[in-house]
């Protein structure tokens, strides 16, 4: 009797599908006046190819009960393909889901609605209709990783086996970076912090919940332990404690002193260098002190920063970012990110933390034939436009870039020229 | 007919430049520069500058590590001396009491000084009994009661302390906050905070012990805003653009209203300036440091 009621349940399931994609026919059948059996049939005649899509293994359930009309208008449309709508927002008017409002992160091409930049809209040979399997699909955008996937001595497993082992592809309400739980939680599901090996390893330290990617690449690298590549000093020498409480005490994650105070007991010339100084680079006094920028671990960039100079800088300095971005002509050192070519990120006697204090001396440290030809320029020639001032490098360019060419101010060389020769302005 | 069609013409003539300026609530002309003291000793970057309704005019000579005070009375300058203290060497921000007290804020050393109003040291303002004791000055504010707000970057909080230094209140910085570089208090006793780095301002209202958002990024409008005033008289907000070499004006709503000024060498134009102080006439004093000057404003509105 109850094998009846579940073929009975079955039955109903499949009669009510068939009802509503029945009555989803009729309704574009009647919609577009179609003949009758025409449809789902009808657009085939003109679009033949569309039969080898259909005999692939996974079909776009549109696709599959030939309601094209579902994606598809077919007489006119404002949308490229006859579209019913906008490409980036057709995909999402069903798959509502994929769109979470809490989100931590999202996927980039989920996030413009590039669904097809991962996706056959169609059908597929690969489950979900992907464009291709496994990390090759992630790793076509993801190209910097490739590579550094292909180099790495060590590896980590999990990546090797697939992307989507510790990464949602569309959005996380959990972490940062699509991952499909915290950090944490997702490393410590494969590793057991229990083990005797594994406290070992971490210096009897109770590291089982802190975020294990503060010292671990977990793409792999070429350390042991696959710790990333710059390692701070103590954590290389296992010297936790010069840092931490030690590990017996009742709050061994402790530091023992906050903030830059921490860090002053062995960079004590940096710190005599920098405390210094007249201006200091506000983020080194504030609470989270060196901090701010270095990561106290380990890290994939040089100086244990925590970004690239250039998204670590722009993170506060967008504008001077953006700005370079939009420059007709490029400052190399600003292009490459390399900010500390002009200013020194702890502290500095002059404005602007420059490295130099004077303009001219420090452009010259790149642009040496400025010393000896070109426009007067330097401590004895005095601005005309203010006595206060003297002629350098930064009263005819913008060292960050401008809308024109050379990083000047102005549109024209006229311009800028008849600024003090006002006697040739016309 | 006729007469409707000249009085229409009438009002809308005298009507729509009060219609403009209610719109920018700020418009600048410029008036004059201060390139020196009275011995004709150039400023040198100077970082700050203070007005009182009294004409007076206090600059930081930033690297020339002294004050400059001058007086502006019917559009002229009087004065111009020198006022230097041991205590003081790097002076960046500054402030006049009710009482013609002098505050300022030594970037150096991070301490906040206070001098008599003939410039002679009188201590260095301490916060007392505050948790934790570690205090980092990055700006500072005077109320209508000359009450002192410290923007304390070591602590993650503004400081509401009297001249004494007694703790009155404390303000905790928002969670996720990007650079905190200047705070102003407005005339009903808000607390207004600048995050240059995410271009927004929060605000702790009166009696209310947390900051909370009060506009949205405003990178649309400015570039790098590190100074900010209120107007005790239209309530407006007015932030120095840094890196745009502007004065960006909100409403007291945190809304856009208008940009005054521009980047450039030129009188009346702005290079890094750094503060900017109001006199009881309206005149718009600005520490330009990059020109290495002050400039004078007339407000027309």
């Amino acid at each position: 009797m109850k094998i009846h009621l579940k073929t009975f349940i079955l039955l109903g399931v499949v009669a009510m599908l068939s009802f509503s994609l029945n009555s989803f026919a009729q309704d574009n059948t009647a919609k577009f006046k179609l003949k009758p059996g025409a449809y789902g049939k009808l657009c085939l005649e003109c679009h033949p190819g569309f039969q080898d899509k259909l005999k692939k293994q996974h079909v776009h359930t549109p696709v599959k009960n030939g309601n094209c009309t579902g994606c598809h208008n077919p007489h006119t449309s404002a949308f490229s393909k006859l579209l019913e709508s906008d490409a980036s927002k057709i995909c999402i008017s069903c798959h509502k889901t994929l769109i979470v409002a809490n989100a931590l992160s999202v996927h980039k091409p989920v996030a413009d609605g590039s669904c097809m930049k991962c996706h056959d809209p169609h059908s597929s040979a690969n489950k979900n209709n992907l464009l291709k399997t496994g990390n090759e699909l992630c790793l076509e955008c993801h190209k910097s990783l490739a590579e550094t996937l292909a180099k790495v001595k060590v590896k980590h497993n999990p990546v090797e086996k697939g992307c989507l082992n510790c990464h949602d592809p569309h959005a996380s309400v959990k972490d940062d970076s699509l991952l499909k739980e915290r950090v944490t939680a997702l490393c410590v599901s494969c590793h057991k912090t229990d083990r005797p090996s594994f406290i070992k390893q971490h210096m009897n330290y109770p590291v089982a919940t802190s975020r294990c990617t503060s010292c671990h690449d977990p793409h792999g690298s070429d350390r042991k332990g696959i710790l990333y590549n710059n390692v701070h000093k103590p954590v290389s020498t296992r010297m936790c404690n010069q840092c931490h409480e030690e590990a017996t005490s009742s709050s061994p994650l402790k530091v023992k002193r906050d903030g830059a105070e921490l860090c002053r007991g062995c960079h004590s010339d940096m710190f005599n260098a920098t405390f210094g100084k007249k201006r200091m680079h506000s983020p080194l006094l504030s609470k989270k002190g060196c901090l701010t920028c270095h990561n106290p671990h380990a890290g994939k960039e040089k100086g244990l920063l925590k970004e690239a100079p250039l998204v670590l800088c722009g993170s506060c300095h967008a504008d001077t970012i953006k700005r370079q971005a939009k420059s007709v002509t490029k400052h190399e050192p600003v292009k490459n990110g390399n900010c500390v070519a002009c200013h020194d990120p702890h502290a500095s006697d002059s404005a602007l933390l420059a490295k130099q204090a004077s303009v001219v001396d420090l452009c010259a440290t790149c642009h040496d034939w400025m010393k000896h030809s070109t426009h007067p320029i330097g401590d004895k020639f005095v601005d005309p436009r203010n006595k206060n001032a003297t002629l350098n490098c930064l009263s005819c360019h913008r060292s960050h870039g401008t809308e024109y060419k050379g990083m000047m101010p102005f549109p024209a060389i006229s311009d800028l020229c008849t600024q003090c020769h006002e006697q040739f302005r016309r | 007919m006729r007469s409707i069609v000249l009085w229409s013409l009438f009002v809308l003539t005298t009507m729509y430049p009060l219609g403009c300026y209610g719109a920018d609530a700020l418009k600048l002309r410029y008036l004059g520069v201060i390139l020196g003291d009275i011995k004709e000793v150039g400023l040198k970057k100077p970082e700050g500058v203070a007005c009182d309704d009294q004409g007076q005019i206090v600059i930081a000579d930033t690297e020339n590590g002294r004050l400059v005070r001058y007086t502006l009375q019917d559009n002229a300058l009087k004065g111009g001396g020198e006022i230097k203290v041991p205590e003081v060497v790097f002076p960046v921000r500054v402030q006049l009491s009710s009482k013609g007290s002098i505050f300022v804020l030594d970037g150096q050393q991070r301490k906040l000084a206070q001098l008599t109003p003939e410039g002679t040291f009188v201590k260095y303002v301490t916060p007392v009994g505050v948790n934790p004791p570690n205090v980092v000055p990055k700006s500072f504010k005077l109320d209508s009661r000359d009450n002192i707000y410290l923007l304390d970057i070591a602590g993650e909080r503004v400081l509401e302390i009297d001249p004494t230094g007694k703790l009155l209140a404390q303000f905790p910085f928002p969670k996720n906050y990007g650079a905190m570089s200047d705070l102003a208090v407005t005339a009903g006793g808000d607390v207004l905070l600048l995050d240059s780095a995410k271009s927004t301002l929060y605000i702790a209202k009166k009696d209310a012990p947390q900051f909370a958002p009060f506009t949205k990024g405003l990178q649309e409008y400015l570039n790098f805003a590190t100074n900010m005033l209120t107007s005790s008289r239209s309530a407006d907000i007015y932030l120095i653009d840094q890196d745009g070499g502007a004065i960006v004006i909100l409403g007291p709503d945190g809304l856009f209203k208008g940009r005054q000024l521009s980047l450039g060498w030129r009188n009346g134009q702005l290079y890094y300036p750094q503060q900017m102080c109001i006199n009881k006439n309206g005149d718009v004093v600005i520490a330009d440091r990059g020109n290495s000057r002050v400039q004078l404003f007339e407000n027309l509105k």
